[in-house]
């Protein structure tokens, strides 16, 4: 961990607070006033770009969209007329629509379990001192810190359907007949087993991810603490069980929320992998978004489509929120 | 004979414990790696050796060869895919820098009212999806008149990096000691004076770590590149890769993994050494 704690702790940090408040309240009350329509002034001043921007290309967008979604928008075609509901009820009227819901709460649940077993296993793993750590550390969050496109390209190579190496190798190993075989998986093209492909490349880009924010939660948990717990005759178990989880608990929820954000959202696995097929196998909210509102250029329901995906996402937002209020920073 | 024992059994010890914590570790290393391995071996190939069943792939079955990346130069739309992701990256540095540092200064040091909340809640628009924005965004595009142009980016990548890195500047300047700043103004400097003067000389690692995460957020964007940029010479590297090398059912793996290799594994090392910093910055002990 580097510079985990720059400032030498939160204990530390509290106190040059407290130093620093002091020393202004003793300044004469006149220069702070003078100083403060100036300084607010100042503040907002440099404030107001980046506001801005976020206010007009974050802000106004998101209230746009709502809007797009009673609309009935279309690509190359400036009006907008409101006409109510009708593209969430003709989004409720496809199959392909509660498909790609089914898929997307399968997806986020499954790669969860999967994310979390691995990610847990190896912070356990990173929390030992050995040689090499640090090189092991950053070879193996590599599939975190390579560009999504770039690592989906290689798994869809890595799943080809006449010359995957895992299929190659399967095979050698005896697990699988040959090449055209009955055993012989198709990745990609057969219904069941696209779905998990997708979703094993998404828990192979963020098992590092947890591993990580789980490592930064458990190094966050002061030795004294610990060394407490054991004086007062806490066995390990009671140690992890009672001092370290709900330490490092919010960090935790805040990780878990971020992926479940990210891997909601995702479009381009099953985009570059599948593009939603074979038949809708894959089909997701994302992607199902994009192919109706740019590809078939129906960018009401495109949004309406797209708008589905908040009533997942708000419950996640809100206990972050509420998390990051939470912590003393 | 028990002097000289004991330190060979500690010493075993240890070598026991390394040998189980490396056969711990080694399927991560061999999951994690892998592919990119794969992607590097693939790139290298002759087009024959990819597709030979009987051989080991693992390794090279005719002599390696340089021709993908030739064919990727001379005879693709790459180098403009090149030269548009850096581009991209650049301009979106540099808007995150004008705008992020200065709210980041404005939100940690100068003690407006609800500035907290303020910063909150422009992080939290990092957490919006562009699945949710991409459509009403692509309005915004058409109506400044930069669909179909790499521009369109360049307006649309800051609305993830100017949340993310005011985020982590405000962590930065609150790190810096309130009193060299009032050491500056009692010896003449304004307010604008010392901020330019003291607090950012002692940020520049933090305004640094800005710049690499606009860089790196940008080229990891698929989606806006996707949606908002059509011709073909316009794209960023991991758009036009998968968009324009690969047409209908014909792979052309060897360039594939030759294009995204190029741009990819800068990117993934560059990130590596600022991991740690992201972590901080979405858990949000950035200030700490």
């Amino acid at each position: 961990m580097t510079a985990s704690l720059p400032s030498g702790g939160p204990d530390a940090t509290s106190a040059r607070a407290a130093a620093v408040s002091v020393a202004v309240g003793t300044r004469s009350r006149g220069w702070f006033q003078s100083q403060s329509s100036r300084r607010l002034a100042f503040g907002y001043a440099l404030l107001a770009p980046a506001g801005l921007y976020v206010l007009l290309l974050v802000g106004l967008p998101f209230l746009f969209s709502l809007y797009l979604a009673v609309s009935d928008a279309n690509v190359g075609d400036q009006t907008a007329a409101f006409i109510g509901l009708a593209n969430f009820q003709a989004a409720w009227e496809m199959e392909t629509f509660w498909i790609a819901l089914r898929n997307s709460v399968v997806f986020l649940v499954v790669a969860a379990i999967f994310k979390s077993v691995l990610g847990t296993s190896l912070a356990f793993l990173l929390l030992q001192n050995f040689r090499g750590k640090k090189l092991v550390r950053a070879l193996v969050v590599i599939p975190f810190t390579l560009p999504v496109a770039v690592s989906v390209l290689s798994w869809k190579w890595m799943y080809d359907s006449q010359f995957s190496v895992i299929n190659w190798a399967l095979s050698r190993a005896g697990l699988i007949g040959g090449y055209g075989s009955e055993s012989w998986p198709i990745w990609l093209g057969q219904p069941h087993l696209a779905l998990f492909a997708c979703i094993g490349v998404n828990v192979w880009r963020s098992f590092p991810f947890s591993a990580i924010v789980l490592l930064a939660g458990f190094t966050s948990v002061p030795l004294e603490v610990l060394d407490a717990a054991r004086v007062d005759g806490c066995t390990f178990f009671q140690r992890f069980r009672h001092v370290v989880t709900p330490m490092i608990f919010p960090i935790l929820i805040i990780g878990f929320l971020f992926d479940t954000v990210f891997t909601l959202s995702d479009l381009s696995v099953v985009y570059l992998l599948t593009a939603g097929g074979p038949g809708n196998a894959t089909q997701i909210l994302p992607v199902l978004a994009y192919q109706i509102g740019i590809q078939a250029g129906s960018l009401g329901r495109g949004a309406a489509i797209a708008l589905t995906l908040v009533p997942l996402l708000f419950p996640a937002l809100f206990l972050m929120l509420r998390n990051i209020k939470r912590r003393d920073w | 004979m028990r002097a000289a024992a004991a330190p060979r059994t500690r010493r075993q010890k240890e070598i026991r414990r390394h040998l189980l914590l490396y056969a711990g570790v080694a399927p991560f290393l061999v999951i994690a790696v892998f592919p990119v391995y794969w992607m590097v071996i693939t790139a290298l190939k002759q087009e024959p050796d990819l597709y030979r069943i009987n051989n080991i792939p693992f390794w090279f079955n005719l002599p390696p060869t340089l021709k993908n990346f030739e064919i990727l130069f001379f005879q693709t739309n790459y180098g403009s895919w090149i030269i548009n992701t850096m581009t991209i990256s650049a301009w979106v540095a540099l808007i995150t820098l004008l705008t992020a540092v200065p709210a980041g200064y404005a939100l940690a040091r100068l003690r407006l009212p609800g500035a907290e909340n303020l910063g909150i809640a422009i992080f939290m628009t990092y957490l919006v999806p562009g699945i949710i924005l991409f459509l009403p965004l692509s309005r915004v595009v058409a109506s400044l008149g930069l669909q179909d142009s790499w521009w369109a980016l360049v307006v649309v990548y800051p609305t993830f990096t100017i949340p993310f890195c005011t985020w982590l500047m405000m962590g930065f300047f609150k790190t810096v000691p309130m009193e060299m700043e009032e050491a500056a103004r009692v010896d003449g400097c304004g307010q604008f004076g010392a901020l330019l003067r003291i607090v950012l000389p002692v940020s520049l690692p933090g305004v640094l770590t800005s710049v690499i995460f606009a860089f790196t957020l940008s080229m990891q964007d698929f989606l806006y590149g996707l949606a908002f940029v059509a011709p073909g010479d316009q794209k960023p590297v991991p758009v036009g890769v998968p968009t324009e090398l690969i047409r209908g059912d014909v792979f052309f793996w060897g360039s594939i993994m030759a294009a995204v290799l190029l741009v990819g594994l800068p990117v993934a090392i560059l990130y590596n050494f600022f991991l740690d910093r992201f972590i901080q910055g979405i858990t949000g002990g950035v200030g700490k």
